[in-house]
């Protein structure tokens, strides 16, 4: 159980897809220019991840090494069209406010590559835990991202006007430079944090 | 997964045969839930459209589709007739946007919708949110016109930042009146 936690955790802060592997940054600049679309894009991807993870690790044995690449983009691919299928059909609105996003997330290199990195070498479980944990890190920096353009870059959050009439949105956050810009103070942030948790890691193995 | 394991499955027949599977086994998986989804995925997307089209215009009790012109509809209020939605699309700065355009038997506009887009978000994509939308409300056709000039209450004011997207966007709109006023002028 605590193994599990640990791997589930560590796609949150130490190895977060967007601010420390640096993959699947072209969605962090596309879809985060509000709040809404960065969260709904980062629940898809969580869901998309998780069961991508499962379905690999599930797999693993009967997938012959030579085409697993392709084996995992048509198991993507699956997913992400059933999930498209069922959301037309029973959730016409959010899969008309998703629009392009959602068939975008087959191309995401963060799904494929947990699947070759993780997945294709781990129990059913943990392959879960991990493609979770990795999708919650996604939703969070996507989220972080997302709130930062939209409050700076249109004064609103959530839809809401946050900011006064006298608030003249900059237009740079909204596109994409800014996205890029942002993302490299946030990348240095999760450095500094990461250091300074790895330093005292260290200390308390001295100590005890 | 290790070195020796790869030898035995090395034979392209296998590998062919191994991918092979796997998309039989995913297209057996989405035609499946395609069978099971499409019937209702249809209804839900007309049923979408027509209470897309009810809100649209307020007040509005029923709507009656044209035979004569495909996918344009009368809108009712019990049984006077109050304008005309009418699909149109037009180019913008992403690519195609289809727009229904609400406009009333005096071929003043009433309001629109954009249906599908791929402005920038958080710019053009501002296109179909009230503040802009608000402008074109009891605008005939000679206003339809995008200015820069912000004294000129008369015209359609460009959202700053998005003046292909606002373009786009009068242009359609200025398209269904225009094919409104031929329809009336014409069949009648």
């Amino acid at each position: 159980m605590r193994e599990l936690w640990n791997i589930f955790k560590k796609g949150i802060i130490s190895e977060n897809p967007i601010l420390v592997l640096a993959l699947s940054l072209c969605p962090a600049l596309a879809v985060t220019t509000t709040v809404q679309n960065a969260l709904t894009m980062g629940l898809s991807v969580t869901f998309v991840l998780a069961c991508n993870n499962t379905v690999v690790s599930f797999t693993r044995k009967w997938v012959n090494p030579k085409v697993r690449v392709p084996i995992y983009i048509t198991s993507i691919a699956t997913i992400v069209t059933v999930v498209e299928l069922l959301l037309q059909a029973y959730a016409p609105k959010l899969y008309s406010n998703l629009g392009i996003y959602l068939q975008l997330i087959v191309v995401f290199a963060i799904i494929l590559a947990r699947a070759e990195v993780f997945a294709s070498k781990n129990k059913v479980l943990p392959s879960f835990a991990d493609g979770f944990g990795m999708g919650i890190g996604f939703t969070l920096a996507m989220i972080l991202i997302g709130t930062f353009r939209e409050i700076v870059g249109n004064g609103t959050f959530f839809g809401y006007q946050v900011m006064g009439s006298w608030y003249h949105p900059a237009l740079i956050v909204i596109l994409p430079p800014g996205a890029f810009i942002l993302i490299g103070y946030l990348v240095g942030l999760s450095k500094i944090i990461n250091e300074k948790r790895e330093n005292r890691m260290k200390l308390k193995g001295e100590v005890q | 997964m290790s070195d020796h394991e790869n030898n035995k499955n090395d034979s392209v027949f296998k590998i062919a045969l191994n991918l092979a599977v796997a998309c039989l086994i995913s297209g057996c998986i989405i035609a499946a839930t395609y069978y099971l989804t499409a019937d209702t995925a249809i209804k839900a997307g007309i049923s979408l459209r027509d209470e897309t089209m009810k809100t649209m215009v307020d007040g509005s009790t029923d709507i009656k589709e044209i035979q004569s012109k495909a996918d344009w509809y009368e809108v009712y209020k019990d049984s006077d007739l109050m304008g005309y939605i009418i699909p149109t699309d037009t180019k913008g700065y992403g690519g195609t946007m289809e727009l229904l355009v609400a406009v009333d038997k005096d071929l003043k506009v009433m309001t629109y919708k954009i249906i599908t887009s791929k402005e920038t978000p958080g710019l053009g994509e501002n296109a179909g949110k009230s503040a802009f939308v608000s402008q074109f409300i009891g605008k005939t056709l000679e206003h339809l016109v995008v200015t820069k000039d912000a004294s000129d209450t008369e015209d359609i004011q460009a959202m700053s930042g998005a003046t292909i997207s606002s373009k786009a966007v009068t242009v359609g709109v200025k398209k269904a009146v225009e094919e409104l006023k031929s329809y009336l002028e014409g069949g009648q």
